[in-house]
C-alpha cells in the first residue's frame, strides 16, 4: 500500500484518522501480534484477520517500534520451538522422525504466515538495520532450538545413519520421510547438511564398505566381486537420487570407489584362476567390460589393467614365437599370430570401449614379440605366398581384402621390413614364373597396400616384375607372328624376359639343353636382340618348366610337367636306356647339388618315379644307374613332378639370405649418413647414430656398430672428416 | 464474473468493491493475504476489510489494479499516464 510519488499537482497526505502515539500503544499492539503468533502455532489462525495484523505490524514499524517487534518475534518463536523440541524428544523409537517431520512442516507453515503478516517489517526495518529477515530467522531458530538441541542432534544423526545402514543390508525403509528430513537439513543451509549429516555419513559409509569389501574379496572370485561392487555403486547413486542432496553423489561414489575398488585393485587383477589374465584367456567380455568401467573411475585403474594385459600379451606372444613346435610351419605360425591379434582386438572393441591407449599397448606388445623371432618376416611372406597360391581360392573379393589388410597389420609390426621385402620378392618371382597365383587382382592389391605403407621405392621392383610378365606375353606374340611359319614342327616355346634389377638375383647355372631346344632358343634370342638393341640375354635354366609327352614301355601315355633340368635329364633317355649319375652329370653339365635334387624327385618319390634307380636308396651316389621306369603308372593323365615351390629355407640358405640383407643395408646406411651430414654439416657422433636410426626405422633397425663402421668407411673415401677441435664431431666434405 | 474468481474489498465506510482476484493480486500485500497458508479470516470468506482506507481512495486503488493489468506488459514509454487528477 505504498504509493508511487511524483511531485505534481497533488500530494498524498498522511492518514486522516488519529494515530495516537501513547506509550502503551507499542505494548498494546505487540500484545495483539503476540497473541496472533501463539494462535498460529496452535493451529488456530482461522479467527484472525490478516488485514488487522498486517496493519498493526505496519504501524509498529512506522512509529519506530520495529526493534520491539523484532525481539518480540524472536522470543515468541523461540518459546514455541522449545515446546516443539520437547515433544520431539519425547517421541519413542520409530515415531521420532515422524514427529520431527510433522513439527517441521508445522513450523514452516507458521513461519510463512508470520512472514506474510510482518512483510512490511521485512521490507523496510530489517534491511536498514541489517537484521536477519523473518524467513531466515525462522530457519535459524529452528536449527538452534531443535536440530542442535543436545538431546535431538545426536539422536537424529544416529537414526538417519541407522536407517541407511538397514537399507544397505536389504531392508525397505520409508524413503519419503528420509527425503523430507534430508531436505530440511539442506534448507537449513549447506553447512548444516554437511556437518550434521554428510560428513558423518561419508565416514560411516567408508567404514561399512571397507569391511564389506574385505569380506567379499576373501570369498569371491574376481568376476563376482566386480559384480557386487558395481551393484553397490549403483545402489548408492540411486540412493542419492531418491533422498539425498545431488551434490553428495560424487562424494559417496568416490568413497565406494576407493574402498571397494582402489584398495583392492592389484589383488583383483592378479587373482588366481579368475583375475585379468584368466578373463582374457576365456574371452569373458562382460566381466572385462565391467572391470574396465569400474577401474576407469579410480586413479591408475586403467593403467593397472593395461600394464597387466601388456605383460601377458608379451609373455604369451614370446612363448608362441619362440616355441619350436609352433614355428615349424610358417602358415600355422602366422595363422596363430593373426588369431591372437583378432582375439585381443575383439576384447578391446567389446570390453574396453575401443580405448586408444589399449590399442597402442596391444600394438607395442606385438611389435615386441614378433621381432623376437628373426624368421618372422620370412614366415609372413610365406603365409602370403600360400594364400595367393591356393589358400584364397574361391574366396570372395571383400574377404580377400580383409585377410590382406590383417597381414598388413602384422607387417607394420616388423622391424626388419627389408628382410620381408627380400623374401617377398623371391616368393613372388616363383609364383609369377610358375603361373601359380590364383588372382592377379589380389597380388596387385597387396602391392598397393605395401606401397601405401612403405612408399614407392619399396614396391617399384615388385611392380617391375609384373610389367615384365606382361611385356613377355607381348614379346611372345610378336615372336610367333614373325617366325611362326618356320616353327611349325618345333616344340612350343614360352619365354619370360626378366629385367635383371627387378627380379631376385639368382646365380645362373650351366645346363646343356637338348639339341631341338637350343636351336629354338637361339632363334628367339636373335629375334629379341633384333628388336631390342644393346641388351644381353642369359637363360635361367634353373627357373623354367617343361611339359613332356611321354610314352612308357607299358604303352601308357602321360603328359609330364617337369622343371627344365628334369627335362634335360629325361630327354637323354630318348637315346639310351640307362645312364649312370656321372654320365648324366657330364651330358647336362648341371651343378651337382641341383642335379642330385632333380634326380631324387624323378626317381625316389613314390607315385612320381618315372625313373628307376639302382640301388634303390634315397641318396644319389656317383655310380648309381638310372633307367626309365616302364612300369610307371598314375591315376592322372597329367603328372606334375617336382614343381618349384617356395620352401622354408634350409639353414645354409637362411644364412645366405641374411648375409645378402646385411650387404644391402650397408649402402642404405651410408646414403642416410650422407643425407644427414649434407644437411647438418657438423654433427656429434651420438647424434648421427640417433638420426640415422630414426631415418632407417621404417625399413630396419640399424646397428650402432655397423653405423660406426660405415662412418669410418666414408671417412676413408673422403665423404666425411673428423673435426680437428673435437674428436667426437664429424664434418661433411663437399 | 464467477464467485471463485472474485474478491470483495470493503472500505472504511462500508462500501463493497467486488473485483477480480487477478486484479487484487496486483498488490503484493493482498496477494500474500489471499495465498497465505494459514486459514485467515479473509481467505475463508473471500473479503478484505480496510477500516483505515476511505471509499474514494479504495475506488482509485481498484481502478489502478485494472489499469496495471492492462498495461503490465508494455514498455514504460508506451504506458498511458494514470491520471489521478481526473
Amino acid at each position: 500500500m505504498s504509493g508511487g510519488q511524483k511531485k505534481r499537482n497533488f500530494q498524498i497526505e498522511a492518514f486522516k484518522h488519529k494515530v495516537v502515539v501513547d506509550p502503551k500503544y507499542a505494548d498494546k499492539t505487540w500484545k495483539i501480534l503476540e497473541h496472533a503468533i501463539h494462535e498460529i502455532y496452535n493451529h488456530n489462525a482461522s479467527g484472525l484477520s490478516f488485514e488487522e495484523l498486517y496493519r498493526n505490524a505496519y504501524n509498529m514499524v512506522l512509529h519506530k517500534f520495529g526493534e520491539k517487534l523484532y525481539s518480540g518475534l524472536v522470543s515468541t518463536m523461540t518459546f514455541h520451538l522449545q515446546a516443539m523440541s520437547k515433544s520431539i524428544e519425547a517421541a519413542q523409537g520409530a515415531s521420532f522422525l515422524d514427529e520431527l517431520n510433522m513439527k517441521w512442516s508445522d513450523h514452516n507453515k507458521a513461519l510463512q504466515m508470520i512472514r506474510d503478516i510482518l512483510m512490511y517489517m521485512d521490507r523496510t526495518f530489517i534491511p536498514s538495520t541489517h537484521k536477519t529477515p523473518v524467513h531466515e530467522l525462522g530457519l535459524n531458530l529452528w536449527r538452534d532450538n531443535v536440530i542442535h538441541s543436545s538431546k535431538i542432534q545426536p539422536r537424529l544423526l544416529n537414526t538417519l545413519l541407522d536407517l541407511i545402514h538397514r537399507e544397505r543390508t536389504g531392508e525397505v525403509i520409508n524413503r519419503g520421510l528420509m527425503r523430507n528430513i534430508i531436505k530440511m537439513l539442506m534448507d537449513l543451509g549447506s553447512s548444516v547438511y554437511q556437518e550434521d549429516f554428510e560428513k558423518p555419513f561419508l565416514e560411516v559409509s567408508a567404514n561399512f564398505y571397507r569391511a564389506e569389501s574385505q569380506e567379499f574379496i576373501e570369498c569371491s572370485d574376481c568376476g563376482t566381486y566386480l559384480n557386487k561392487a558395481e551393484r553397490r555403486l549403483n545402489e548408492e547413486i540411486e540412493r542419492v537420487s531418491h533422498y539425498l542432496d545431488p551434490m553428495s553423489e560424487p562424494k559417496i561414489t568416490s568413497v565406494v570407489e576407493k574402498e571397494m575398488i582402489a584398495n583392492h585393485m592389484l589383488r583383483l587383477v592378479h587373482m588366481e584362476n579368475s583375475g585379468l589374465v584368466n578373463m582374457l584367456l576365456d574371452d569373458k567380455f562382460e566381466d572385462l567390460g565391467r572391470m574396465y568401467s569400474l577401474f576407469r573411475r579410480v586413479p591408475n585403474g586403467l593403467s593397472t589393467i593395461r600394464d597387466e594385459m601388456t605383460s601377458h600379451i608379451r609373455d604369451s606372444g614370446k612363448e608362441l614365437v619362440t616355441d619350436p613346435e609352433k614355428s615349424k610351419n610358417p602358415v600355422e605360425f602366422v595363422d596363430a599370430l593373426l588369431e591372437k591379434r583378432d582375439k585381443y582386438d575383439k576384447i578391446i572393441c567389446f570390453a574396453f570401449n575401443n580405448d586408444k591407449a589399449f590399442q597402442n599397448a596391444l600394438s607395442s606388445s606385438f611389435e615386441y614379440f614378433i621381432n623376437l623371432n628373426p624368421r618372422s618376416p620370412e614366415y609372413i611372406s610365406l603365409f602370403v605366398d600360400d594364400k595367393l597360391r591356393q589358400g584364397l581360392k574361391g574366396v570372395k573379393e571383400e574377404e580377400i581384402e580383409v585377410i590382406l589388410d590383417k597381414v598388413m597389420i602384422l607387417f607394420r609390426y616388423l622391424q626388419e621390413k627389408d628382410v620381408f621385402e627380400k623374401y617377398y620378392k623371391q616368393h613372388l618371382a616363383k609364383r609369377l614364373l610358375s603361373g601359380k597365383t590364383i588372382s592377379d587382382d589380389a597380388e596387385r592389391s597387396l602391392i598397393v597396400k605395401l606401397k601405401t605403407e612403405c612408399g614407392y621405392q619399396f614396391t617399384s621392383k615388385l611392380e617391375g616384375m609384373f610389367t615384365d610378365m606382361k611385356t613377355s606375353q607381348d614379346t611372345m606374340q610378336g615372336f610367333y607372328a614373325a617366325c611362326g611359319a618356320e616353327l611349325v614342327n618345333c616344340p612350343t616355346l614360352v619365354v619370360q624376359v626378366l629385367t635383371t634389377g627387378s627380379w631376385p638375383t639368382q646365380s645362373s647355372n650351366t645346363c646343356n639343353l637338348p639339341a631341338e631346344l637350343s636351336a629354338l632358343c637361339e632363334k628367339f634370342r636373335s629375334y629379341y636382340l633384333g628388336t631390342h638393341t644393346g641388351r644381353k640375354l642369359s637363360w635361367q635354366t634353373n627357373m623354367g618348366t617343361a611339359d613332356l609327352r611321354a610314352t612308357f614301355g607299358n604303352g601308357q601315355k602321360y603328359e609330364l610337367n617337369v622343371s627344365t633340368h628334369q627335362m634335360c635329364v629325361l630327354m637323354l633317355f630318348n637315346n639310351t636306356d640307362s645312364l649312370t649319375y656321372r654320365d648324366i652329370e657330364q651330358a647336362t653339365e648341371i651343378p651337382s647339388s641341383d642335379l642330385k635334387r632333380c634326380l631324387q624327385s624323378l626317381a625316389c618319390v613314390k607315385g612320381k618315379n618315372v625313373l628307376r634307380k639302382e640301388p634303390m636308396s634315397k641318396d644319389i651316389g656317383e655310380d648309381d644307374v638310372f633307367s626309365v621306369n616302364d612300369k610307371f603308372t598314375s591315376k592322372l593323365r597329367k603328372v606334375k613332378i617336382g614343381t618349384v615351390v617356395a620352401q622354408k629355407e634350409s639353414e645354409p640358405e637362411k644364412l645366405e639370405t641374411r648375409q645378402r640383407v646385411e650387404e644391402d643395408r650397408k649402402p642404405q646406411i651410408e646414403a642416410a649418413i650422407v643425407r644427414i651430414m649434407k644437411a647438418r654439416r657438423r654433427l656429434e657422433h651420438n647424434n648421427i647414430i640417433a638420426e640415422v636410426t630414426k631415418q632407417l626405422q621404417p625399413r630396419f633397425l640399424a646397428n650402432p656398430g655397423e653405423i660406426k663402421k660405415r662412418i669410418e668407411s666414408l671417412i676413408e673415401r673422403d665423404f666425411l672428416e673428423r673435426d680437428n677441435t673435437d674428436r667426437r664431431f664429424y664434418r661433411y666434405l663437399a | 464474473m464467477k464467485k471463485e474468481d472474485t474478491v470483495k474489498l470493503i472500505s472504511a465506510e462500508g462500501f463493497e468493491f467486488v473485483i477480480d482476484k487477478k486484479a487484487a493480486m496486483v498488490s503484493q500485500t493482498i496477494r500474500n493475504m489471499l495465498t497465505s497458508p494459514g486459514s485467515f479470516a479473509e481467505t475463508e470468506h473471500g473479503e478484505v476489510t480496510f477500516p483505515e482506507i476511505n471509499t474514494t481512495i479504495l475506488e482509485k486503488i481498484c481502478q489502478y489494479f485494472y489499469w496495471s493489468l492492462q498495461y503490465a506488459r508494455l514498455f514504460s514509454e508506451a504506458i498511458g499516464k494514470f491520471g489521478i487528477g481526473r
